[in-house]
């Protein structure tokens, strides 16, 4: 009897051991960050809008590449620009375009471009809406379809995207000026979704309103979205070339001193090949190839 | 040599109980020790804050814990009475020929993985409320819909079994009294597998309220305090289930703390229907 | 031959045969699928007075008393064919209500089957679904009762107790208050006392003869003791072969008699053996 007490209680504190020893492991903070030792090595930082995109360009390129390393990380646009000034990063990622003094200190290249996209059903007869009235309808300011249009009527929908989420943040920062998305919209987790609810056939997704990257407005085999002029602009790629469209952000990145390696990989991404990565993932590409 | 072996073989079976007793401690203990720093720090905000912006540091998970109890209410004010119609159906009325059809129909029904039930909700059940009911479909009734049909095999289940283990001889005295086949289903043999009946509604409630693929394509997941069942609305599980993938730091610990609550619900729920299951088999003794 | 006891030698077939037939059957015949359980039994119970139905076990006594009630129709694969009369109504006939006949033929089971409910529920379950609904007149139906079984005094600040929280004893007897609450005509009783001590078997009897002076009982019982020391009559039921095939075997009603007579001079062969003890 007493030998299984014992077994026990052996037992017992192997398991808190255990289960401190997994926690506290698993306490720390994601992404260390490894020296790789190999022989060409670039460090990108920056953007966390950009990242995304930046991850799947360095994945590609080290697969051309094998004996370089790319490392990709975040931070925010303006920690990455600084991480350039002080030598930590190689690379700095921006969603924003450089301020006069950071154009002074740095070379900046623009990758690509990102639109946004506001889309409603194509049998919603709204084909145009101003930047405030967009605000006014995510704030719940704004309820109802005959608020906006005089041939339409009926509760307003609003489908965002969740917190975390670059495209929303894109969103944020250019439409909601400071206000907050009411907390009574739908939140779907990708533009894909989005597209679906808002293309639906059933009457309340008539009544839908979303945001999703312009890149993906016209995909062939999906349902067809309208999107919306913004004030009058449509959401074209050339309007997005030429500046016209308001919900527009450049994609840059950004360099101290010229470093072979870090040339190589910029030069990568503005091929045919890298372009063509973007583009797939729903960027307007800037060799308008 | 043969004490040896049973010795070995009953140390054998300790260890591997032992483990699984292992595995609920580490998941348990990583789940404090991850969400406990934002309890401690909101306290009772955090149950009874009704905001959640973790990009502005809000995290009261007040709308999520009522969306959790609306959406598994509205499963059971469905999946209840229909559950317990049909046991008292296949236990009472039905020919055995039925009988041998409807069991394994419904053991099929409990083993349609929840994606599935999810993604049948999406293409069926919302489109249809969105066009007969209103709002865009994706709602707390959606959401019911679907967990109610996932709460029927376990509630049809364990009903029947209670009511067929009754003795025959409450039901041959009570029509010997002179009372009709449904009076005395009504009047004797269900308060009799009350119990049972219980035990079966609340497993089935339980299992609704962990549920997270099925409904997290069909709630609309808004962060609003619904005010109809037919608005959208976020679960403790969905809140999770959408935002662990990406969340970092305080989020992060947030989404453990919401665990913890579902944690202790789920709990909750489990040892009452086990204390309700424990007394019934102690009055069957009695005679 | 067991002797008989002094209840019993005082009734004789002077007294039951002056009583009318409470009820009566024709030529009653019950099949179970193929097997032929009771064939062309012919009887007049008398009112107010207590029949024991007696023989060996599996000879299809209870299937008999069941069939008085009606019981025997839960049973799929059970036929019915002949008459069977409560006073002037047909038991069996096409226009026969069950329930209605249930209300007036009672039965009581071989192991109490109390409800899982309280005492007072227990006994006006069975009222409240005849449309009895004001709470005195139940009430008053609960107080008879229970001093009909004798257990008014013990139980009537317990009424609220759950009725199966009682003694053996005392749950039977709950149940044939439960059974006298529809106020019956008849009281069916199934081996009623073979679950319980000789205490309470003895507390049960004496209910029973005293049932007998307002209510008519008919009980089957393993036990001829038993038979003795209550019954007016005796039918002795047994399993043979056929007279008209002998190459099956059916249930037949051997001997029907006042018991003192079937017990002090059988006239059958086959129920002085089982008397006496050879068989069953």
């Amino acid at each position: 009897m007493g030998k299984n007490i014992s077994f026990f209680k052996g037992f017992v504190s192997l398991a808190l051991t255990c289960a401190s020893v997994i926690t506290a492991t698993s306490c720390s903070s994601g992404g260390n960050i490894e020296n790789g030792g190999t022989k060409s090595h670039v460090v990108v930082a920056g953007s966390t809008s950009v990242q995304p995109y930046m991850e799947v360009l360095a994945e590609e390129y080290v697969k051309f590449y094998p004996d370089s390393a790319v490392d990709v990380q975040g931070g925010g646009s303006s920690a990455g620009i600084s991480a350039v000034g002080s030598g930590i990063a190689d690379i700095g990622m921006s969603s924003r375009s450089l301020s006069e003094s950071e154009v002074e200190l740095y070379q900046f290249t623009t990758i690509a471009k990102d639109g946004l996209a506001l889309i409603v059903h194509p049998e919603n007869p709204v084909d145009n809406l101003t930047l405030e009235q967009i605000r006014d309808i995510y704030t719940g300011e704004i309820t109802d379809w005959s608020q906006v249009s005089d041939q339409f009527e009926g509760d307003i929908f609003p489908i965002t995207r969740e917190e975390g989420s670059g495209t929303r943040s894109f969103f944020e920062e250019f439409v909601m000026d400071g206000q907050r998305i009411t907390s009574k919209a739908i939140v779907q987790s990708t533009n894909g979704t989005i597209r679906t609810l808002v293309s639906g056939n059933a009457r309340g997704n008539k009544q839908a309103i979303g945001f999703i990257s312009l890149g993906v407005l016209e995909l062939p085999g999906q349902n067809p979205v309208k999107g919306l002029q913004i004030g009058g602009v449509a959401p074209t790629t050339e309007n997005l070339a030429n500046g016209s469209y308001e919900l527009f952000r450049p994609f840059l990145v950004v360099v101290g001193e010229e470093r072979e390696e870090s040339t190589h990989f910029i030069d990568f991404i503005l091929s045919d090949t890298g372009q063509g990565l973007l583009e797939a993932r729903g960027l307007v590409r800037i060799d308008g190839g | 040599m043969k004490n040896f072996k049973e010795k070995l073989s009953g140390r054998v079976f300790l260890t591997l109980a032992l483990f699984s007793i292992l595995a609920l401690a580490v998941i348990t203990i990583f789940i404090l020790v991850q969400g406990a720093p934002v309890i401690g720090k909101h306290g009772f905000a955090f149950i009874a804050g009704t905001s959640w912006s973790p990009g502005n540091g809000e995290f009261g998970i007040l709308p999520m814990i009522i969306g959790s109890v609306a959406v598994t209410l509205g499963a059971a004010v469905i999946g209840v009475p229909i559950g317990i119609c049909c046991a008292v159906f296949m236990a009472e009325f039905a020919p055995s020929l039925m009988r041998t059809i409807f069991r394994p129909a419904i053991q099929l029904l409990a083993g349609i993985p929840s994606v599935v039930y999810g993604f049948w909700g999406l293409l069926f059940v919302v489109p249809f409320i969105s066009n007969h009911l209103g709002g865009l479909g994706l709602s707390i009734l959606a959401g019911s819909v679907i967990l109610s049909l996932m709460m029927l095999p376990t509630i049809i289940s364990i009903s029947e079994v209670s009511i067929i283990v009754l003795p025959s001889t409450y039901k041959d005295g009570a029509l010997a009294l002179g009372m009709t086949h449904w009076q005395t289903i009504r009047s004797v043999q269900l308060p009799a597998a009350k119990s049972g009946i219980v035990a079966a509604v609340i497993l089935g409630l339980g299992r609704a309220v962990g549920e997270t693929m099925a409904v997290i394509m069909v709630l609309g997941n808004a962060t609003a305090i619904p005010s109809s069942v037919l608005e959208p609305v976020r679960t403790l599980t969905t809140n999770i289930g959408i935002e662990m993938g990406y969340a970092e730091g305080e989020h992060r610990q947030a989404l453990f703390a919401t665990g913890i609550i579902l944690f202790v619900i789920i709990m909750i729920l489990n040892i009452s229907a086990q204390y309700i299951t424990r007394n019934k088999s102690k009055s069957l003794k009695i005679k | 031959m067991p002797k008989l006891s002094p209840r019993a030698s005082k009734r004789n077939s002077v007294n039951v045969s002056t009583k009318k037939a409470k009820i009566t059957t024709k030529n009653l015949n019950l099949y179970y699928g193929g097997s032929h359980a009771l064939k062309d039994i012919t009887m007049e119970i008398p009112e107010c007075a207590i029949t024991a139905i007696i023989g060996p076990s599996g000879c299809g006594k209870s299937s008999l008393l069941r069939q008085f009630n009606r019981m025997n129709d839960l049973i799929p694969i059970a036929r019915v064919e002949g008459e069977a009369y409560l006073g002037e109504t047909s038991i069996y006939g096409k226009s026969t209500d069950v329930v209605e006949l249930r209300k007036k033929i009672g039965m009581v089971f071989q192991k109490p089957n109390v409800f899982p409910m309280s005492v007072y529920d227990n006994i006006v379950i069975g009222p409240k679904h005849h449309g009895i609904r004001s709470k005195s007149a139940l009430n008053d139906i609960v107080e008879r009762t229970l001093n009909q079984v004798a257990m008014w005094d013990e139980l009537k600040d317990l009424l609220h107790k759950p009725g199966q929280e009682l003694t053996a004893g005392q749950r039977q007897r709950l149940c044939i208050a439960r059974t006298l609450a529809g106020d019956p005509e008849v009281v069916l009783m199934d081996e009623s006392c073979s679950a319980l001590d000789p205490e309470s078997t003895m507390k049960v009897e004496d209910l029973m003869i005293q049932l007998a002076q307002k209510y008519t009982i008919l009980i089957v019982t393993h036990n001829m003791e038993q038979a003795v020391r209550v019954s007016d009559m005796s039918a002795f039921l047994m399993i043979d072969l056929d007279d008209d095939d002998s190459a099956r075997k059916v249930g037949k009603l051997v001997e029907y008699a006042p018991t003192y007579d079937m017990f002090t001079n059988p006239t059958d062969k086959r129920t002085e053996d089982y008397i006496t003890g050879r068989y069953g």
